[in-house]
């Protein structure tokens, strides 16, 4: 769906100062139907790397292909893809409805008379739909934002931190579309900083730094990196091991996290008695901790 | 491609009836016609009365061609400002489409304003008893072409530079200037200083004055129209001529905007 081979976009940074490297060599796949996560710290260069996929910025050098072709802007390549920009940039002037409209107009194909006023009620913006864009707030921007994304079934769907700044009610009305678009066969490449949001709907990822793919794997794979300890709690009757990393205690109560390697050593600890065993469960990375751990080990 | 340019010609025409820009713009320019043409409406003579109708047409007319400049700037401007092309170009309508449509909006908005002042004029010359002049289409259909040339200038200029720079950039370095400059070295030269520098700044001003984009390239030709409302047969071309001036500047301004707009970063 999408093949980028050492992609470079540079920045002028005034007149005598160096170029400003947003994307250094920058190399990713994503295919059919993925649902496909770009992370990174600020300034890693995500967004460069998504403008880039929809042709409204050039790279300097490297290779790209987004559904075999090079994007161009305006070209017909775009009658199957759908954009969801970070900033609600939108025709401030039109109304909720006629922005949706016009949207949905510029695909160039009619659409069924229902369509637009069913999508508008799904997102809750009937009844707001002659409120001028420039009156609306920005949690209304965005659903405008994802009508426009829904009018037409896309085959491929870019979303740039499409959630931030919204309120925990549109984020989940939001990742239930966004379960619906990818249920329905679209590949959907989404860049965000809320990585509990990534684990919830991603199954590829990349992580960018510096302009550069760092890692790029599925997002088990990824979040089994840390599958070498365990989490435990117990009631512990003396001393607790030092190899125990404690993160809670209340009493004799004791909640911590223990090296897999030392579960036999656990096991012989809570049989003697007066000790007893709560709860014993391999620990559960998350992607969280997984990008740390990949960008201490990847970055200088 | 005829759905496109519909859907992105009625979101600019819903643009311009929302600007308050352009509405405050067209308030200025009514107000300050009225209130110059208020004395003369009063006067109980014919004569005087065909002047002011005159006078009105004239001044309307200039402000038409002021306004539709103003059309085609604020357009291309905003959307620049806003940022919100990338949501229109990641969509299967490309640039040479939309700027298409942008030019062609102005110009509709302008055309449809100029025959609502042709119409005025027409009825204003029925009401008064006085004969209706040929001048008047003339004139009219002149205002006309110079918008489209304006329309399409000012839409370059936009995409180019600020749009307020694009405003002082026209009133400081138009025609008239570089003409009035080429004069006065040519005075200087008939006084007798002769010196090289001289020869070539009036060289260069003459160049300047004929690559700019005049509002009248026929001026001279249509001169005493505006006064007279009388037109002479060997006038009439100079209207031809006056649109072919203004559809070549147009589609100069057309392809220069968007090589601009194809290299514009839009994020």
């Amino acid at each position: 769906m999408i093949e980028a081979e050492n992609l470079s976009v540079h920045f002028p940074r005034g007149l005598l100062g160096p170029p400003i490297k947003a994307l250094d060599g920058l190399s990713l796949e994503v295919v059919d139907g993925d649902f496909f996560a770009l992370v990174g710290q600020n300034g890693a260069g995500k967004s460069t790397a998504m403008y880039c996929f929809l042709g409204l910025l050039h790279p300097k050098s490297g290779r790209l292909r987004v559904m075999g072709r090079v994007p161009e802007l305006g070209s017909r390549l775009y009658e199957s893809v759908a954009f969801l920009p970070e900033e609600p940039h939108y025709d401030l002037y039109l109304t909720v409805e006629e922005a949706v409209r016009y949207y949905a107009g510029l695909y160039g194909k009619s659409l069924p008379a229902k369509t637009i006023p069913d999508v508008l009620e799904r997102l809750g913006l009937a009844e707001f739909r002659s409120l001028p864009l420039a009156k609306c707030s920005k949690g209304m921007k965005q659903k405008v934002g994802i009508a426009q994304c829904l009018i037409h079934p896309a085959t491929l769907v870019f979303l740039d931190e499409p959630t931030r700044g919204l309120d925990p009610i549109i984020v989940r009305l939001f990742r239930e579309v966004l379960r619906e678009i990818h249920q329905r066969g679209a590949t959907i490449v989404m860049n965000s900083h809320v990585l509990s949001e990534i684990e919830m709907l991603a199954n590829r990822v990349a992580i960018i730094e510096k302009g550069r793919t760092i890692a790029q794997d599925t997002l088990d794979n990824l979040m089994h990196l840390e599958q070498d300890s365990y989490e435990v709690a117990i009631e512990a009757n003396g001393d607790v091991p030092e190899w125990v990393s404690v993160q809670a205690r209340q009493g004799p109560a004791v909640r911590g996290v223990i090296p897999a390697a030392r579960l036999r050593d656990f096991m012989e600890v809570v049989c003697q008695p007066g000790w007893r065993l709560l709860e014993c469960s391999l620990k559960k990375a998350t992607l969280e901790e997984s990008f740390i751990k990949i960008l201490r080990e990847k970055t200088p | 491609m005829k759905e496109l340019l519909k859907v992105n010609l009625r979101a600019h025409l819903l643009y311009y009836r929302r600007s308050r820009l352009l509405l405050a713009f067209a308030l200025v320019f009514l107000l300050l016609t009225l209130l110059s043409a208020l004395p003369a409406v009063f006067s109980p003579s014919r004569a005087a009365a065909f002047s002011a109708a005159r006078e009105i047409f004239d001044m309307l007319n200039m402000f038409l061609i002021a306004f539709s400049a103003g059309l085609g700037l604020f357009l291309i401007s905003s959307h620049l400002r806003d940022r919100n092309l990338k949501m229109v170009f990641t969509k299967p309508c490309p640039p040479a489409l939309w700027l298409a449509s942008t030019y062609l909006s102005a110009i509709g908005v302008s055309l449809l304003l100029n025959a609502t002042i042709l119409v005025c004029a027409l009825a204003m010359s029925l009401l008064g008893h006085t004969k209706v002049q040929a001048g008047l289409a003339f004139v009219s259909a002149d205002t006309f072409a110079a918008s489209v040339g304006m329309i399409a200038y000012l839409m370059f200029l936009a995409m180019v530079i600020h749009p307020v720079i694009a405003v002082v950039f026209v009133l400081i370095f138009n025609p008239s200037t570089f003409y009035s400059l080429q004069i006065w070295i040519l005075a200087v030269q008939s006084a007798g200083a002769k010196s090289v520098v001289l020869r070539a700044l009036e060289r260069l001003f003459h160049y300047c004055y004929m690559a700019l984009p005049m509002v009248h390239p026929f001026s001279r030709q249509t001169q005493g129209i505006g006064q007279s409302l009388h037109v002479t047969p060997g006038q009439w071309p100079y209207l031809l001529y006056s649109l072919g001036y203004s559809l070549s500047l147009a589609a100069l301004s057309y392809c220069l905007s968007l090589f601009f707009l194809q290299r514009k970063k839009l994020i």
